[in-house]
């Protein structure tokens, strides 16, 4: 046990090791050696022994252990500096480039930014599917993602002009994406209209039960009406128009709706 | 000990990510994705977010609008000192940023800016000019008392053609002459020039 810190002070004087070996652990002197007291072995005489099992070990002038430990022999790796680990490369197709307008100055110059086109008119989206307006949608969200982070690459690496025309082209994308609400908060209004109308109107059940859309068959009705009241006298009044009794079988047959309802008829 | 990292990493991907149910189909958020600062790692990124922004909305728009997987959001806030409009007037606070900056399962790293050199379509020379016109005007502003030492001021142009041409003169041993030869090398004031 006291033999441990003479073999390391000896070790220290032939300078930092730094083969590792079994006994060339240690790569700088111990901190504090114990002086090697004579062990008193007669009777009676005092305890003497070093109980410090520790004693010697320092982290800060890195000792290490007084022990061989398992991973003693293992070789420690080395830090590589920064600049020389090997470069990182992208993946060409990472999700992250599309905030990009260009992938090698971020920012677009002026001139490219400049040239763009006029925004989406409403009346040109109003004959555009909901499919299509989201897609535009999206396609002007991650426009102005761009303009975005372009606007600020450019602020803060001082690339230069361009703020102006990036607010022009951001304007126009908001011009669209303005033009697209318009024409959805139309088409909106629209529904509320047409569920009023449904509400009153006896050919559409908007309870959910059944067919949504049943057509009158005008013919039949009118045809069983005028055989039922025979001098048919309209409850305002005036006469209605006395069908002859060949007009039904004069009729295109091609004219007279299917008595079946709208959902088993077949969708021409 | 790198394949086991790879393995974790792989199997961090794969995992089942679960994002809410609430279907947000018109949205009107702008995000800008910022440089990283210089020893910032690649798997890092900084993104500028609406102030109602929360850690799992920006997850969830990075996966669904742009297809980038994200194992970890942080989150702060700029607060601006409370400032007032050139210095005087009434005092206000400027509008509050959030910040986000994401893990990203696949490292970006982004390019170098241009050099100043490669920044001609962004007009930088006329850019720098002004900048620096600003920036002098301003100083000279707020502080008018700081004169600039004649040291600190770049020479004036007549004067540096003069050290030149002198430095040409001391090099070449060429004595200095008007160009002329003759009589009417020299002018006599009190005949020649009249008042």
């Amino acid at each position: 046990m006291a033999a441990m810190p003479l073999r390391a002070g000896r070790q220290a004087t032939t300078g930092a090791c730094q083969s590792i070996g079994v006994n060339k652990q240690q790569t700088a002197s111990l901190s504090t050696t114990a002086a090697l007291w004579k062990r008193h072995v007669y009777k009676g005489a005092r305890d003497n022994a070093d109980h410090s099992k520790n004693r010697g070990e320092s982290a800060l002038r890195r000792t290490g252990t007084r022990w061989r430990l398992s991973m003693s022999d293992e070789p420690l790796p080395k830090p590589v500096p920064r600049d020389q680990l090997p470069p990182i490369e992208t993946d060409p197709n990472h999700g992250l480039w599309e905030f990009f307008a260009n992938r090698k100055t971020v920012a677009n110059p002026p001139t490219e930014d400049a040239k763009h086109g006029r925004s989406w008119t409403v009346e040109e989206l109003r004959h555009k599917s909901w499919d299509d307006l989201h897609r535009l949608w999206w396609v002007c969200v991650k426009e102005r993602n761009r303009i975005a982070t372009a606007n600020w690459e450019r602020n803060k690496s001082k690339l230069g002009f361009g703020e102006s025309e990036a607010r022009e082209r951001d304007m126009m994308v908001r011009g669209t994406m303005k033009a697209i609400k318009h024409v959805l908060t139309e088409r909106y209004y629209a529904w509320e209209d047409a569920v009023k109308l449904a509400e009153k109107d006896p050919e559409v059940n908007l309870s959910g039960d059944g067919p949504t859309f049943t057509p009158r068959e005008f013919f039949e009705e009118d045809q069983e009406a005028a055989a039922l009241e025979e001098p048919a006298v309209s409850p305002m009044g005036e006469a209605v128009e006395q069908t002859e009794p060949g007009t039904g079988a004069t009729l295109d047959p091609a004219t007279i709706p299917s008595s079946k309802p709208q959902s088993e008829a077949p969708r021409i | 000990m790198a394949s086991a990292a790879t393995s974790v990493t792989e199997a961090v991907a794969q995992l089942p990510r679960k994002f809410g149910t609430k279907q947000i189909f018109l949205p009107n958020h702008v995000i800008a994705f910022i440089r990283p600062k210089p020893r910032q790692p690649p798997n890092l990124a900084t993104f500028v977010v609406p102030l109602q922004f929360n850690k799992l909305d920006l997850r969830d728009y990075l996966f669904h609008a742009y297809n980038v997987e994200v194992n970890g959001v942080r989150s702060f806030i700029n607060q601006p000192a409370p400032r007032r409009k050139a210095g005087r007037g009434k005092w206000y606070r400027p509008r509050a940023q959030k910040m986000m900056i994401v893990e990203l399962v696949k490292p970006f790293v982004w390019p170098e800016p241009p050099a100043e050199s490669e920044r001609k379509d962004f007009d930088y020379s006329i850019f720098k000019n002004m900048q620096k016109a600003r920036d002098e005007d301003t100083n000279r502003r707020v502080d008018p008392s700081n004169i600039p030492l004649r040291t600190q001021t770049p020479m004036p142009r007549p004067r540096v053609g003069l050290i030149a041409q002198a430095e040409q003169f001391l090099k070449n041993g060429v004595e200095w002459s008007n160009g002329k030869t003759g009589d009417d090398k020299w002018t006599e004031v009190e005949t020649d020039v009249k008042v």
